[in-house]
């Protein structure tokens, strides 16, 4: 009678961390001249995400694949309680991202995958010291993580110095350590290295796989036009299209389902895209 | 409870560091303060005269009326500004979405980001103030503490729901509220920060009675320049409470449906 995702939302009790039912999400079109100031009163009618239902389960890591505009970000958005969705359901650790969203937040960690997001004025440190405290770590545990983790990140240096002095790719690497710094069950990361140098980038998976992923078993959504990075972290990968789900299945699973040799043949065949505006795509 | 209040202080903290990693500013408007309270004292000169008199409470001198209300018409600047700017400046330097995936309530972090600034214009108030007493005879030792500690409590409080008010308007359209500047100009005038309201037309003293400003600043000079006790300044405060009581919790409301429609519209983090 229900669907398997459907009795695991109704049982709250289940192994997958987060579970999607048929979820929707329209933006409104935006309004110019005197009709700008009912936009906030617009009816949504751009469809950004249809109909999607997707399992992450406990300790899995799952990778959001599609072309801009696909509906990735806004996926990543809703889970973080940062957007209402407009149909279905999104249920982080048994919690309602609508309905429960302070004890939704109370398991995440989210990057935005944006080089912003820090108080100029603060060093490294402060401001994460300041975000680790409104995660309710105690000052004990910051002075034990933060130098850990900077050293991961290399950033000694850095976090001593006011951000605002700190190149795009250093902050990035800040806002890696914030969503990690309070050791969360689900992390949510947008374009995770897309402003880090191929060794940064490199340094970070590493670290995602061996103590986010394998020793402290959080689960992951990812999303990154990176397929290499994608092949290396993710379990499975969900395809995205024009904010529906056209596939899902580890890297071989999709290879085999497209007959295709390469993750990115895999991804043009299914969603109909040739190779060069994959290539474009990647590099915007 | 406990939790809230420490992650106010939280916010308090980072304001502050933010504050002094700019120095020089603070003891700038300690001078300024100086010069304005010079002004006021350089007027009440100006202006004094028998008319004047007769309109002001008893034995208390234009000069000290003058600089309590404009003292304390910053509240009011604080009030309805902080809430903006802080809301402007998180959204602007892209802090405002990493906040709200923490785990902090959004009455912390809207409540938490005004501490700083209210803090500071309570400073300045009291530098304001400091001066007057110092250089140009302001009674400082007429006040009773305890009464203008507990009108500042409940000015706050009135006025902190007019702040959440107009952060709602910011959320919601991109732009300052307009209703937010009528409102201070308005309140300049029916306020009483420079002139008694007794010397207002008559359909502008209704207007005043309506308007919290007018029962802060009553209250604050009957305990500062008259020494009142809380038992004689009880009907403004009980006033003050009230708007209280009724403009935050609805400002509150009001702003978390403005932030659910920001949610719907995936328009929060736009300028």
């Amino acid at each position: 009678m229900f669907s398997p995702v459907r009795q695991a939302i109704k049982s709250r009790v289940s192994d997958s961390a987060i579970t999607i039912d048929s979820l929707e999400k329209s933006f409104p079109e935006t309004q110019r001249g005197w009709r700008a100031f009912l936009q906030p009163f617009s009816a949504p009618t751009l469809k950004a995400v249809r109909g999607i239902s997707l399992q992450v389960k406990q300790g899995e890591a799952v990778a959001l694949l599609g072309v801009n505009g696909a509906g990735k970000s806004t996926l990543l958005r809703i889970l973080a309680t940062l957007l209402l969705p407009g149909g279905g359901n999104a249920v982080v650790c048994g919690f309602d991202v609508a309905k429960e969203p302070a004890a939704v937040r109370r398991q995440l960690g989210y990057h935005a995958g944006s080089d912003t997001g820090f108080y100029a004025r603060l060093t490294g440190e402060e401001n994460l010291r300041f975000f680790g405290r409104l995660n309710h770590l105690s000052d004990s545990v910051l002075r034990a993580r933060i130098p850990a983790l900077a050293e991961l990140f290399e950033l000694e240096d850095s976090i001593r110095k006011q951000a605002r002095t700190l190149s795009a790719g250093t902050v990035q690497r800040l806002s890696l350590v914030r969503a990690v710094l309070h050791q969360p069950k689900v992390l949510l990361l947008d374009e995770p290295t897309r402003s880090l140098d191929a060794l940064g980038a490199a340094d970070f998976r590493n670290f995602l796989k061996k103590e986010v992923l394998q020793k402290q078993g959080t689960s992951l959504l990812f999303a990154s036009h990176t397929l290499p990075e994608i092949e290396y972290l993710a379990d499975r990968v969900a395809i995205l299209k024009e904010g529906q789900l056209v596939a899902v299945g580890t890297p071989a699973e999709l290879k085999n389902q497209a007959g295709a040799e390469t993750l990115e043949e895999a991804f043009a065949s299914i969603t109909g895209h040739s190779s060069r505006s994959l290539e474009e795509t990647a590099s915007s | 409870m406990m939790q809230a209040l420490r992650d106010c202080l939280l916010f308090f903290q980072r304001d502050l560091r933010v504050a002094s990693s700019y120095r020089g500013p603070f003891i700038l408007e300690i001078i300024e303060a100086l010069f304005g309270a010079a002004t006021f004292y350089y007027v009440a000169r100006f202006v004094d005269s028998p008319q004047l008199r007769e309109s002001l409470p008893q034995g208390i001198s234009y000069f000290a009326f003058s600089l309590v209300g404009f003292a304390f018409f910053d509240y009011l600047h604080a009030a309805v500004d902080s809430f903006d700017r802080s809301l402007e400046e998180a959204r602007d330097t892209g802090t405002l979405e990493p906040l709200l995936v923490t785990q902090v309530s959004l009455p912390v972090v809207l409540m938490g980001s005004v501490l700083y600034p209210f803090t500071l214009t309570t400073l300045r108030v009291a530098v304001y103030l400091g001066w007057g007493g110092l250089l140009f005879g302001f009674p400082l030792r007429a006040a009773n503490w305890m009464s203008a500690l507990a009108v500042l409590v409940a000015t706050v409080l009135s006025f902190a729901g007019l702040g959440v008010f107009s952060s709602a308007y910011l959320l919601l359209f991109k732009r300052g509220n307009p209703a937010k500047w009528l409102f201070l100009g308005v309140s300049s005038i029916v306020g009483g920060m420079l002139f008694p309201i007794s010397v207002l037309p008559r359909w502008l003293q209704i207007v005043a009675h309506l308007n919290p400003v007018s029962y802060a600043l009553d209250a604050m000079r009957a305990a500062l320049l008259e020494g009142a006790s809380l038992r004689a300044i009880a009907q403004p405060l009980l006033i003050l409470l009230l708007f209280a009581v009724v403009l935050l919790p609805t400002s509150m409301l009001v702003f978390s449906w403005a932030l659910e429609r920001t949610k719907i519209n995936g328009t929060l983090s736009h300028r």
